[in-house]
């Protein structure tokens, strides 16, 4: 597919004219981090940036979405579907790691049996815009979990950062679409395509953080009732800021908010918190930390395995960085490797 | 040389080896820059994983509530002031924690260089007694540590534990001339209306990870205001009355207990400022009652008892 | 099946008090539009997903038959938000109906074997469906003996106390009812369920064995069952858990690789066998 430059004093002009048509999702400076948020001009946006705080899934899945809403009266129930998503979108910047998160996401939620059509709606009304990734941090492991600093999963183009300029590729009839409507690009040299190549390489030995996921489901297998798990949760204490930040994570809960008339909303739930698994009978399966830890370990690198084929984990970091106590899930993923088990 | 960090391990060889405790709990050094982990000690090999630096940020008194085994645990002033707490609402039994005192000058702000950095990525950092220095992939940086420490440090009346079984090293000198409660003239200042839209703008960045509660050691309720279903109290949702009414309600479930330790705001990944109102209503406490959290063990928290000569005056 | 969020609107028809602690109600629900009827094709342990507008939703399993055509029957146990809001309702109430889902009973394969149905407590109400759809006389000839062994914890606690005397007067079932204490009046089994299990002593020959029940009387069951012969792939069991989607989206009905709305509740003794113990 074809491959453009635009200049970088260009991007404020090209958010603008995306705009006319397109609700765009870019990075935005707050106070101490960066989150993607709707913008409206081109000043708005701040592509220099590491990676944002919370991860772009929330704009396909929002922390809080009503599924419909209805009202009680003497004659009954009447319910109101949501009104459906048309409104397109461009979601400009996404690292690598977060766009390839949207592939497993998609797999589970808009799945050909049971397609969720709150989630898919919006994203099949999307363009991914990825950015790829010059100096990726010390708390990547992307390439350790199939992905890449330069990666095309997940995304309808890439930009690569030449330093005055970006290279922008088009990876799907969906980007192709987007670039050629509009009359800021101009053709890639070979220098431009040559210069993309060199960061790519020197990206890819820029992710020192390695992490042997190699054998790690299967050793999992056997190890569900292994004490390793005590040592695991010794620090954590079950927040849900690893869950809620994670791109692949999307275990949500349903409850009904009344005020004059009711909705049945869907919101952010965590498999750390105490009432996820808790049964009306009193029972709960999951009752400790240690049982919740291994939940998300197994789910990770070994349920989904079994499920889907690979991991589910992008290797992003921001479970490294956040984590209020600073577990690292790399730490966890080399004790479990190095345990013996019987 | 760090002669508390070793003196931390002398005392933890010592306690394991004459059996005075089954547990230490102390902190590491953790993988990232900047940063150390909570670390649980039973074997006397291990005593050497513990350290002790201005980046030990976690409130370790949460780690000893609820624990069958005897433990030692490294605290702090503010952590100190926690167990006491904690002893005397009896969620932990004084012969079965040794707390292992150490002095304080402050703890570093990870947030406040982030934003002096500019995001950018620290991959080295040291820090001593006087200043930080940090290196990046193509910067160095060294900044003065007294401009970098928390906000709830600068304001610390209690360097050194009031309580303690042991206290290592050299006193930290307290800090004089600063007014205890200057963060909270700011919002004291404000109308009641500005203080709302202030609020509003905090609270909204909320995403109910209860970070903020979790790393709490004074958040030990078995079953949170916030998980009761029968009744459900407030929502679950992000929606800003649901967020507000989670924050205000649990600063309220803090008073006469909170001691601004400030491991809810460095918990917070979206740098809500939570001490804000935590301060006003600690000052509050102070005036009101006379009362500050986890000095003595002999007295109740205010709104825990009732006593004859409390003000009245909101009875009409 | 329906994969939306969005419940079909029921009316309850009736509503029947089961136990003398009267915590255990059962629903009898008409949806309000036939569409929804035709489109609700349920089978013996299937569940659905009810909406108390203002409370919530939970997961009840079905206690009606497959072949009762006038309504749909849930029974309710009030233990929680939705349910005592349910409990709260007045006949002739719209409440919402979201399913069927799960994967119910693998009744075809269960053709031409002897049935041996072991229930206790609560946990009776989808075996309850199964019973009423084999005894119909359109099925009863495609399964052979049927031994229903069936337990609560006092005559009060009993729930199906019609269909109970119903089926004690035929003579294509073995009806065993038992309480775990003797209290005067009653002249029934005494005994848990899984001694009375053992005295009954079902025949593992060409049979299916199906146990619904709290997990303690599951535990002391399994044995005895797998002691008259038993083999793992021919025990089916139902996994309860904590269910909002129902369409295994919500992520917290995941044991192991599976999740228990959709590929469940309904488990074999060996599948359950290869999954993580987190039920």
């Amino acid at each position: 597919m074809k491959r453009k430059v635009i200049k970088k004093s260009k991007i404020p002009v090209l958010i603008k004219d995306l705009t006319m048509e397109y609700e765009v999702f870019a990075p935005v400076k707050q106070r101490g981090f960066v989150s993607f948020e709707r913008v409206s001009s081109g000043n708005e946006a701040c592509l220099e940036f590491q990676n944002t705080k919370k991860p772009p899934k929330e704009i396909f899945l929002p922390q809080t979405e009503i599924l419909f809403s209805y009202k009680v009266s003497k004659n009954g129930v009447e319910t109101t579907e949501s009104p459906a998503v048309e409104r397109k979108m461009v979601l400009l910047g996404v690292r690598p790691c977060d766009a390839r998160s949207f592939v497993m996401v998609d797999k589970f939620f808009s799945s050909e049996e049971t397609r969720d059509k709150y989630y898919s709606q919006k994203k099949e009304n999307a363009t991914i815009v990825g950015l790829a990734c010059n100096h990726p941090l010390s708390t990547c492991f992307c390439t350790s979990v199939g992905g890449s600093p330069f990666g095309k999963d997940g995304m309808d183009l890439l930009l690569s950062d030449l330093g005055d300029k970006y290279l922008i590729e088009a990876l799907t009839e969906k980007g192709e679409n987007l670039i050629e409507k509009l009359p800021l690009f101009e053709d890639a040299q070979t220098e431009d395509n040559d210069k993309a190549t060199e960061l790519s390489k020197n990206a890819q030995k820029a992710v020192r953080s390695r992490v042997s996921v190699e054998g790690l489901s299967k050793k999992l297998d056997m190890m569900f009732e292994d004490p390793v798990w005590d040592q695991i949760r010794k620090k954590c204490v079950n927040c849900g800021v690893c869950t809620y930040l994670c791109p692949t994570c999307c275990c949500f809960d349903i409850l009904d908010e009344v005020t004059d008339d009711g909705k049945r909303v869907r919101i952010w739930d965590s498999c750390q918190f105490p009432l996820f698994t808790a049964q009306g009978s009193g029972h709960n399966p999951r009752p400790s930390g240690r049982e919740m830890m291994r939940q998300r370990i197994m789910h990770k690198f070994n349920y989904y395995v079994d499920n889907f084929g690979e991991n589910f984990c992008v290797g992003c970091g921001r479970c490294v960085r956040e984590c209020p106590v600073s577990l690292d899930i790399r730490e966890i993923i080399e004790e479990i490797c190095s345990a013996e088990t019987k | 040389m760090n002669s508390v960090e070793n003196s931390i391990r002398d005392v933890a060889r010592k306690l394991l080896s004459e059996k005075k405790v089954d547990l230490i709990i102390g902190y590491e050094q953790g993988k990232v820059p900047l940063r150390t982990t909570p670390c649980f000690v039973n074997k006397i090999e291990d005593v050497e994983k513990l350290v002790w630096n201005a980046c030990c940020d976690a409130n370790l008194a949460k780690y000893s509530v609820g624990r069958k085994e005897k433990v030692g645990v490294v605290a702090k002033g503010c952590d100190a002031r926690s167990i006491t707490v904690c002893i005397i609402e009896k969620q932990i039994a004084k012969e079965k924690v040794f707390i292992i005192g150490v002095p304080c000058s402050g703890i570093i702000d990870r947030k406040k260089i982030d934003m002096k950095l500019e995001g950018r990525e620290i991959l080295e950092a040291t820090v001593d007694d006087e200043k930080i220095t940090l290196r990046g992939e193509d910067f160095k940086s060294v900044l003065p540590k007294k401009d970098f420490i928390c906000d709830s440090c600068s304001t610390c009346q209690h360097r050194n534990p009031p309580i303690y079984d042991v206290l290592l090293g050299e006193k930290a000198p307290e800090s004089t001339g600063v007014y205890e409660f200057s963060q909270v003239s700011g919002l004291e200042e404000k109308s009641t209306k500005e203080r709302w839209e202030h609020f509003s703008e905090e609270l909204g960045k909320c995403i109910r990870c209860y970070a903020c509660r979790n790393v709490c050691p004074l958040c030990y309720c078995k079953v949170c205001f916030v998980d009761q279903t029968l009744p459900a109290w407030f929502g679950k949702t992000n929606d800003l009355s649901d967020t507000m009414i989670y924050h205000l309600v649990r600063a309220y479930h803090l008073a006469g207990r909170c001691v601004d330790c400030g491991a809810c705001s460095r918990a917070c990944p979206m740098g809500i400022d939570l001490r804000e109102l935590l301060k006003k209503i600690e000052k509050t406490m102070k005036e009101r009652f006379n009362y500050e959290a986890g000095v003595s063990l002999e007295k109740n928290p205010p709104l825990g008892e009732f006593k004859m000569e409390d003000s009245q005056e909101f009875i009409k | 099946m329906s994969d939306s969020y969005i419940p079909s609107l029921a009316i309850i028809r009736k509503i029947t008090i089961e136990n003398e602690a009267k915590d255990i109600k059962t629903f009898d629900m008409v949806f309000r539009h036939t569409e929804a009827m035709k489109d609700f094709k349920y089978t013996c342990g299937q569940f659905a997903q009810i909406s108390a507008f203002g409370a919530g939703e939970c997961p009840i399993g079905i206690a009606s038959s497959p072949m009762n055509e006038d309504c749909i029957q849930f029974t309710v146990k009030k233990v929680g938000v939705v349910t005592a809001a349910l409990h709260n309702l007045e006949e002739g109430t719209t409440v919402g109906i979201r399913g069927p889902f799960g994967n119910g009973f693998p009744l075809e394969r269960m053709e031409g074997h002897n049935i041996v149905i072991v229930g206790g407590g609560f946990a009776f109400t989808t075996l309850r469906s199964l019973i009423k759809f084999i005894l119909h006389k359109a099925n009863r000839d495609r399964y052979r003996d049927l031994t229903v062994i069936y337990g609560a914890r006092d005559p009060g606690e009993l729930i199906y106390k019609h269909d109970l005397e119903v089926w004690g007067k035929r003579d294509d079932v073995n009806l065993n009812v038992t309480i775990d204490k003797a209290v005067s009046g009653w002249t029934g089994l005494v005994g848990f369920v899984p001694s009375v299990v053992k005295e009954v002593g079902p025949s593992s020959q060409n049979a299916v064995a199906l146990v619904c029940g709290p997990p303690v009387m599951i535990k002391f069951t399994m044995p005895v069952i797998e002691g008259l012969g038993f083999s793992p792939e021919n025990v089916l069991l139902s996994l309860e858990m904590r269910m909002k989607c129902g369409i295994g989206k919500c992520g917290r009905c995941n044991i192991g690789n599976k999740f228990v709305c959709k590929d469940g509740p309904i488990f074999t003794y060996k599948e359950l066998q290869t999954m993580p113990k987190e039920y």
